[in-house]
């Protein structure tokens, strides 16, 4: 399955560098899949907590935690989700735990690697500017 | 100010009042016939019925263009009921073509997403379905209109928001 880098638009002109992104979807918000950022270096995959009452995610604060993300102190809150993604042919579902983050620095989620990463083989094609996920043959099998 | 004739009545409008009276809008999803005020696509009888009040039954949608075109709007019309526009360029970065394989889906264009920086958007292929200040304007929107998106994201206002990524 593959996924096209994305480019935005530059608030000061131009455009940005085309990032590796993956759209996942959470189950009860299947209209609005979630643009994530693939972010080898994070532990956890992580969204805005504004997104979990948008797919009827009831944070319960059980499991909770404080961390520093672009310079602003957050509190994390998992939740565990059926989560997709789709190239429009495929599509690989999935159960993983998701923090939900308030405040949330970013325009996307953080896809990292306890929710995504240990999910899939994941190809990064830099300089061509796609990345693709195969879902690891050992998950599949059991 | 232009004197326009719409379903019988007299109205006043310039290409001001246009834009005011669709602040705090979202606009509908295109089905055929659009206009573009403010870098977004509107279909023409909401943008009418908007400034006017009147019923969207007592004009058409070929009336409604001409009028707002008269303002100086420019208008288009999508082939297959979505817009189609180019796959972005992704200009600053090595040939994409390389990537673009038979199951490529297309993106908006930095162009189509740069009316919308600072807001939330979903997108569908290479068409930006809506865009409003929160997720949960653009899931309401979404399901308002029985639409689907292929992703939902924010377009950065600022550079520094897409960098510094990995926790602590």
């Amino acid at each position: 399955m593959r996924f096209t880098f994305r480019a935005l638009p530059a608030a000061s002109g131009g455009a940005l560098t085309p990032r590796p992104v993956v759209d996942i979807t959470l189950d009860g918000l299947e209209a609005a899949p979630i643009e994530c950022l693939l972010d080898t270096g994070a532990l956890r995959t992580r969204m805005s907590a504004e997104i979990a009452p948008l797919a009827g995610i009831e944070l319960s604060g059980d499991l909770t935690e404080e961390f520093s993300i672009a310079g602003l102190k957050t509190v994390g809150t998992m939740a565990r989700v059926n989560l997709m993604v789709t190239d429009g042919t495929d599509e690989f579902i999935w159960d993983a735990p998701v923090w939900f983050c308030d405040p949330w620095p970013h325009p996307f989620g953080l896809a990292g690697l306890e929710g995504f990463l240990q999910h899939f083989l994941v190809t990064i094609h830099a300089y061509h500017g796609y990345l693709e996920i195969e879902p690891e043959s050992e998950l599949q099998d059991s | 100010m232009p004197t326009m004739t719409v379903s019988g009545h007299q109205y006043s409008l310039n290409s001001g009042n246009i834009e005011a009276a669709l602040q705090g809008a979202l606009p509908e999803p295109i089905h055929e016939h659009f206009v573009v005020i403010n870098g977004r696509r509107w279909p023409p009888k909401q943008v009418v019925a908007l400034v006017t009040g009147l019923d969207r039954a007592d004009f058409t949608s070929h009336h409604a263009r001409r009028v707002l075109t008269r303002l100086g709007f420019p208008a288009g019309r999508t082939v297959t009921g979505r817009g189609h526009h180019t796959v972005a360029s992704g200009a600053t970065a090595p040939p994409l073509s390389a990537a673009y394989g038979a199951d490529e889906r297309p993106a908006p264009s930095v162009e189509t997403l740069r009316p919308y920086i600072g807001l939330w958007v979903a997108v569908c292929g290479d068409e930006v379905l809506v865009g409003a200040p929160s997720p949960k304007e653009v899931v309401a929107w979404l399901s308002q209109h029985g639409q689907r998106a292929q992703s939902m994201f924010r377009v950065v206002d600022s550079e520094q928001a897409i960098t510094g990524a990995a926790p602590q």
